[in-house]
């Protein structure tokens, strides 16, 4: 072995630690930059309906996880934004998606536009479809739609109490304190 | 996510997570091998095994959003775990997926993780995590960056 080939072997077992990956200057920066692009484009071209559909459920699913782990909360409609991509991303109408889990479209489009709170049928239906559409995807927690739902639930829940906890405080005793 | 003690090829859990200020005073450039103090503008994150303290990798990351692209500017696995002699396996490919997670939250079918290394070392990305290689720069795409995701996700 001579000393360029054991230097270069000791480096790739060594690459992991300190890749510097930076750019040698703004100049070269730019002209990868176009160059890149181009081959993306042409890739991305190529690239089938369900290989999209795979990235977009994959998008879905790792924004799903992470608002979960979410310690803040915010006044987004969480739960019907993440029904409504998964729904639009798989299917062409909604009454599609619908009809495939035996509701009517009226309930759908009420749970999705956040006029009535799904029911547990619902979100049953809504795993095993889930489980099924994700199987070959990537690793789907069964349970995820359910803490999203939860998650966004006690988000609210806590952020309203001035709403809610002066009426109710007047309803509780402590009897038998 | 998973590390593998190479010893006794134990499975780890790990977490990635932004570092903390607090956390530059420990960063060594004998163990880490940067000054990561020159990376505050950028996002940094580190790997640690679920419920211990100690940084076992670190990659920062710049997000190119008109290009939907995330590029990787710095990758360090701790001294400890490099060469043969590694305590653990799988570091760098845990900081890989994870910084492909981030394009694909963000970009979804356009989402692409870049990398500009060293080019003897260029054979080694692309072999091992099935990069592209443009000019001098190493990129990663859909479908193969969902492949990646999977591969780190299950393990």
């Amino acid at each position: 072995m001579t000393m360029n080939s054991k230097r270069n072997k000791n480096s790739v077992e060594d690459a992991d630690f300190g890749l510097d990956s930076r750019y040698k200057s703004k100049k070269e920066q730019v002209s990868e930059a176009t160059s890149l692009m181009e081959a993306r484009l042409m890739k991305m071209k190529n690239l089938s309906k369900g290989q999209i559909i795979r990235a977009k459920l994959m998008q879905l699913k790792l924004r799903m996880e992470e608002y979960i782990k979410q310690p803040t909360c915010d006044d987004q409609n969480h739960f019907s934004d993440f029904l409504k991509m998964y729904v639009d991303t798989i299917y062409s109408t909604r009454n599609k998606f619908a009809h495939d889990i035996n509701i009517t479209p009226i309930r759908l489009s009420q749970v999705i536009n956040n006029h009535r709170e799904p029911q547990d049928e619902f979100m049953m239906k809504l795993m095993i479809h889930s489980e099924k559409v994700y199987k070959n995807i990537g690793d789907f927690q069964k349970k995820i739609w359910y803490e999203v739902y939860f998650h966004e639930k006690i988000c609210n829940t806590m952020s309203s109490q001035e709403n809610w906890r002066p009426r109710l405080e007047k309803d509780i005793k402590f009897s038998e304190l | 996510m998973n590390i593998v003690e190479t010893d006794s090829g134990k499975k780890h859990p790990v977490e990635i997570k932004p570092i903390e200020e607090v956390d530059y005073k420990t960063l060594k450039k004998s163990r880490y091998f940067f000054d990561w103090k020159n990376e505050k503008e950028y996002e940094v994150f580190k790997l640690q095994i679920v419920g211990t303290n100690e940084i076992l990798g670190l990659i920062s990351l710049e997000k190119i959003q008109q290009e939907w692209r995330v590029h990787i500017r710095l990758l360090t696995v701790s001294k400890e775990n490099k060469g043969q002699d590694k305590k653990y396996d799988k570091i760098a490919g845990n900081l890989l997926a994870y910084a492909a997670k981030i394009a694909v939250i963000d970009y979804a079918e356009y989402a692409c993780i870049s990398l500009r290394p060293k080019s003897h070392i260029v054979e080694h990305y692309i072999e091992k995590y099935n990069m592209k290689l443009t000019g001098v720069t190493l990129s990663l795409v859909v479908p193969e960056i969902l492949d990646l995701i999977n591969i780190y996700d299950h393990e």
